[in-house]
């Protein structure tokens, strides 16, 4: 996946660098080259640290410790876990995805299994320290308060609306 | 050095003496863990920046900011939340592409539907959800999700455009 990703990017790059030379002759080739050179360098201490933050915490977590501490929680309490434990798992879709779905199975409702999806989408613990060196503190912490309450609230909101769907939704799961 | 790299720094130290402190092993294999993914990810990292300086060069600032720029209204929140959609890759080649576009003029709503876009809606995400959840569940988590991430734009837009 990673390697075909990397063949993808490198694909692009030589295009733009087509496009470049194309419009500005081997002078906005090197310029745009160059300028990604220097931005890496330049953010080469802070990914250092972010990627070390994200080794630890990944250390200190495990997806079995946040399944453990989710269970079959319902209500509003297990919608508030549900975000925890959604912001706190680490992996990629293929883990977290398997998890909401065993969580759906072992009981937990619909607006449960909504809250940990987004929170693991909209506010993972492991990407933060990736996203505050690559987007800048500021508009980190903006997004974050402005999504904060979107996890639970969507959680709510479906539980409210179509909670009543949980168990067709559940059955339909293969197991 | 900047604010954000000491902040990290710190950090970075608090958490790796933390692991130091349990003295069970964790913080070399924090250190392994850490380096390993930088290792792996440092080819995806160099193309996203170089497409990043590309990109700084190529991209007319003033045609960007038109479609969703702060001034282009709910529009522009929509175009900005649907190419997040699109943005293909983990937050190593998203991020820095989503940067160099705010770095550009877009304007702190649009950057943050992009991020949000991306993170909470990706397309590519979605074959995953399919798969383990079903269609009704990822009709319903879409479809809410879309609304709140709308709003959430328009309210970051309202609030803290301006704020520096």
């Amino acid at each position: 996946m990673r390697e075909r990703t990397t063949l993808i990017l490198a694909g692009v790059v030589l295009l733009l660098a087509v496009l470049a030379w194309n419009q500005g002759g081997w002078e906005m080739a090197g310029e745009g080259l160059l300028g990604g050179f220097r931005t890496l360098v330049r953010m080469s201490p802070l990914l250092v640290a972010a990627f070390l933050i994200a080794g630890l915490i990944q250390l200190f977590l495990t997806q079995e410790n946040v399944s453990r501490w989710l269970g079959a929680e319902s209500g509003w309490r297990g919608i508030f876990l549900a975000c925890a434990s959604g912001s706190l798992v680490p992996g990629g879709p293929f883990i977290y995805y398997p998890i909401a779905a065993t969580l759906f199975r072992a009981g937990a409702s619909l607006g449960v299994v909504v809250a940990f999806v987004s929170a693991k989408n909209l506010w993972p613990l492991v990407r933060l320290p990736i996203e505050f060196a690559l987007l800048g503190p500021r508009l980190t912490l903006i997004r974050l308060a402005v999504t904060l309450l979107v996890p639970p609230l969507l959680g709510f909101l479906a539980q409210g609306l179509l909670g009543h769907q949980s168990d067709t939704i559940r059955k339909s799961l293969e197991p | 050095m900047n604010l954000a790299t000491l902040t990290m720094i710190v950090l970075a130290a608090g958490l790796w003496s933390y692991a130091w402190w349990r003295r069970d092993g964790s913080h070399w294999r924090g250190l392994l863990r850490g380096w390993s993914t930088l290792k792996s990810t440092f080819p995806l990292l160099g193309l996203a920046f170089i497409i990043v300086g590309y990109a700084t060069v190529l991209v007319p600032e003033t045609g960007l900011q038109g479609w969703i720029g702060s001034g282009s209204g709910w529009s522009g929140l929509i175009l900005a939340l649907g190419m997040g959609t699109f943005i293909p890759g983990g937050p190593y080649v998203a991020l820095p592409l989503i940067g160099t576009l705010n770095d550009l003029g877009i304007g702190l709503g649009a950057t943050i539907a992009l991020v949000n876009g991306w993170a909470g809606l990706s397309l590519l995400h979605a074959a995953w959800e399919l798969r383990y959840l079903g269609w009704r569940f990822t009709a319903i988590r879409w479809t809410l999700t879309l609304v709140f991430l709308l709003l959430i734009g328009s309210l970051a837009q309202a609030i803290f455009e301006g704020v520096s």
